[in-house]
């Protein structure tokens, strides 16, 4: 089995296990951004301490990548700042373009790997670190 | 008719209850029937106001109890179309010339834009959402239109677990049963989804989004007023 074939196991199985899919109770806010193009729509709902992530949940209409990287939030995303989401996204975005690698600062990015030759399905990746970051900002007033 | 009775119809009307005003002639009783509600009996008047509301025909009938005049109240059709597409550009003005109310769904915002379909209702929300939030019923029809399964099959789920008198999806016979596949992997039962039109349209040799838009416009006409009529396979 190729790496790209292991990913893509990963990937599926990311996306069906829908972690943080759901309703947050309590939010501090909540973001919703989608892709006009496809219809793919991601909700993220949070509440913070000490400007980190202390709990989130999401809501995904959309495809497998989507909900995949949004799973993939719900696990990594807990403890961090807007400003350590905005890293994880500026590396995601160099593995997606095959750039030299970076520091990967959050552990099992590489699992989008297989996405990079498929640029019109960036965004489906993209689009929940999106969500997350307007509502990351809009707790943060 | 008299007023309450008028209230009350226009109250059904607006609800989109089909409704018949029954007239006995020799006596001018008067009463608001509801032909396909959970109280609709099995007596004689009953029966025949809702043969007359499937027909949509006002009618004059026989009853042991004497003439009876049932005018007929169905609330107008209503098309509901997935997928802001071209076909859909030409079905909607179509279906609108023949008393049609048309809302069109697509969560594709760069589809459903305004300008391309002017004074009709388009959402852009996701089509199961949508259609939870206005109900279907048994005059209703829904035309999938996107060709991604993403969007159809839920719009399609949701029409099958409705009485929207026809379910429609564009798409090839062999993306077709793929579709029945996945449907069934949502819960539907085999019999629920032979309810499909696919693919979609009266074969018309239709090419053009236009001559499509024709074929299925007259195939829902053909389920709305030929409902007995056997599908063509």
């Amino acid at each position: 089995m190729s790496d790209d074939e292991l990913y893509r196991d990963a990937l599926m199985a990311l996306a069906r296990e829908g972690v943080g899919a759901g309703r947050l109770e309590g939010a501090a806010s909540s973001a919703t951004r989608d892709n006009p193009l496809c219809g793919d729509r991601v909700t993220f709902e949070v509440r913070l301490e000490n400007h980190r992530v202390s709990a989130l949940a999401h809501q995904v209409r959309g495809c497998a990548l989507c909900q995949a990287a949004a799973s993939y939030l719900a696990r990594s995303a807990p403890g961090a700042s807007l400003a350590d989401l905005s890293e994880a996204r500026g590396a995601l975005l160099a593995l997606l373009r095959g750039g030299a690698a970076t520091a990967r600062p959050w552990p099992g990015l590489e699992v989008f790997a297989p996405v990079g030759r498929v640029k019109s399905r960036h965004a489906c990746v993209l689009l929940p670190f999106d969500a997350l970051a307007d509502a990351i900002a809009g707790a943060e007033g | 008719m008299r007023p309450d009775t008028l209230a009350a119809l226009r109250r059904d009307l607006a609800a989109r209850r089909p409704v018949v005003v029954a007239k006995w002639l020799a006596t001018g009783e008067e009463r608001l029937l509801h032909p396909f509600g959970p109280s609709a009996g099995g007596d004689p008047v009953d029966e025949k106001a809702r043969e007359a509301a499937r027909r949509d025909r006002s009618e004059t009938v026989e009853t042991p109890a004497g003439q009876v005049f049932l005018l007929v109240y169905n609330p107008p059709p209503r098309l509901v179309v997935v997928g802001a597409v071209h076909v859909t550009q030409a079905l909607v003005p179509m279906a609108r010339t023949a008393g049609y109310d048309v809302l069109v769904i697509d969560p594709r915002r760069s589809f459903a834009s305004a300008d391309r379909f002017q004074g009709i209702p388009v959402s852009t929300e996701w089509p199961d959402e949508a259609l939870a939030r206005m109900g279907l019923d048994r005059g209703c029809a829904v035309v999938t239109m996107t060709h991604d399964p993403k969007i159809d099959d839920p719009a399609l789920a949701a029409a099958l677990r409705s009485d929207a008198f026809y379910v429609g999806a564009l798409g090839s016979r062999k993306t077709q049963a793929a579709r029945r596949e996945r449907l069934m992997g949502m819960g539907l039962s085999a019999d629920d989804v032979k309810r499909i039109h696919g693919p979609v349209g009266l074969p018309i040799g239709a090419v053009s989004p236009g001559e499509i838009a024709v074929s299925i416009l007259a195939e829902i006409v053909a389920s709305l007023r030929m409902p007995s009529e056997p599908r063509a396979a």
